[in-house]
């Protein structure tokens, strides 16, 4: 229902922002300027950096708008626009990361109730992400911010579904070598909370 | 020591770490500062399109000027080479004749060479480029 009338609202806006009508634009940045600014931080963990990237990503939007031809909904154009932007941004300034091995592995199993280690541990685990080879990190950034939507993620990468499994399942392999532990460490917090939607990969 | 689970276990904890991120929230100023790159943006004229109406009988006759230079030193070329012989390796005041509009085919398109090299650097300068 809310993604219907955002849709609907989108093409309207889009709509007078072709016709000549700067400020319509206006809403299409009020309605995505979260979902632009969490997809740009998942991409360099740089808060700052996330907004001038969002804002460009923006930027082309409003410039390449007619170039838009309504087979797949806004918000599919949108993402796969700021994709293409945060991976140009980041090819001419790398994101400040370190190799996947220099990554710091948390010392031991976090006790259920070492809410500080946990959130280190986690913060590692993200940060390794980072450090993925190039071809890896995207589908990984990219799935879990679809919150883990196979579908979603290939068409913002303009890649076969497949093709995105196979590198997610990659990914993914590589960040269970990197923190070997890290099953043991989250058992007791696996088994009370709730996860969300699963998706079998393999 | 590693505890003996299997990878999807692994893959559960991974996907409630990098599912479970926090929400960022972007600044006030966001979506006032888009807008105004934006509308800076619409406000400017737009780009004077490069006049290629105007511009293509110069084209044309570089074009010609070049490829008929080119043509004529190949014949020259290829005429003097036909009279000098292996065996006289001295040229002869005929083979200097043939070869003197060579030089001048040569000179013609060195010159505008160096002067359209010359105005791209003071361009290039000024930032025009």
């Amino acid at each position: 229902m809310h993604a219907a009338t955002s849709a609907e609202e989108d093409l309207a806006d889009v709509d007078r922002v072709l016709a000549g009508d700067v400020r319509a634009f206006e809403g299409i940045v009020r309605r995505w300027q979260g979902p632009l600014v969490n997809m740009a931080w998942r991409y360099c963990r740089d808060r700052g950096r996330a907004e001038e990237m969002a804002q460009e990503a923006f930027f082309r939007a409003w410039r390449g708008l007619a170039a838009w031809r309504r087979e797949s909904s806004f918000s599919t154009w949108l993402f796969a626009l700021a994709a293409n932007v945060f991976r140009t941004e980041l090819q001419r300034f790398p994101a400040v990361n370190v190799p996947l091995e220099d990554v710091a592995e948390p010392a031991g199993p976090a006790t259920q109730h070492d809410g500080l280690q946990e959130k280190q541990s986690h913060d590692a685990v993200r940060r390794a992400v980072l450090a993925l080879p190039q071809r890896y990190r995207e589908p990984v950034v990219l799935y879990y911010f679809h919150e883990m939507d196979v579908a979603a993620a290939s068409r913002t990468m303009g890649l076969p579904e497949g093709t995105v499994k196979a590198r997610l399942a990659r990914g993914r392999e590589l960040l269970r070598k990197r923190f070997p532990h890290l099953n043991q460490q989250n058992t007791p917090l696996l088994s009370s909370t709730l996860g969300p939607k699963k998706e079998v990969l393999q | 020591m590693k505890p003996n689970v299997k990878p999807e276990a692994d893959d559960a904890a991974i996907d409630r770490i990098l599912a479970a991120e926090e929400e960022l929230i972007p600044s006030s100023g966001f979506l006032a500062a888009t807008m105004e790159r934006v509308r800076e943006e619409a406000a400017c004229p737009k780009p004077i399109p490069f006049p290629w109406l105007r511009a293509l009988p110069g084209i044309v006759l570089g074009v010609f000027v070049l490829g008929w230079g080119g043509f004529e030193t190949v014949r020259a070329g290829l005429s003097s080479a036909r009279e000098t012989s292996f065996a006289q390796p001295h040229l002869t005041a005929v083979n200097v004749h043939a070869l003197e509009p060579v030089g001048w085919v040569a000179v013609a398109l060195v010159v505008p060479m160096i002067s359209w090299i010359f105005s791209r650097r003071i361009a290039g300068r000024s930032g025009l480029l």
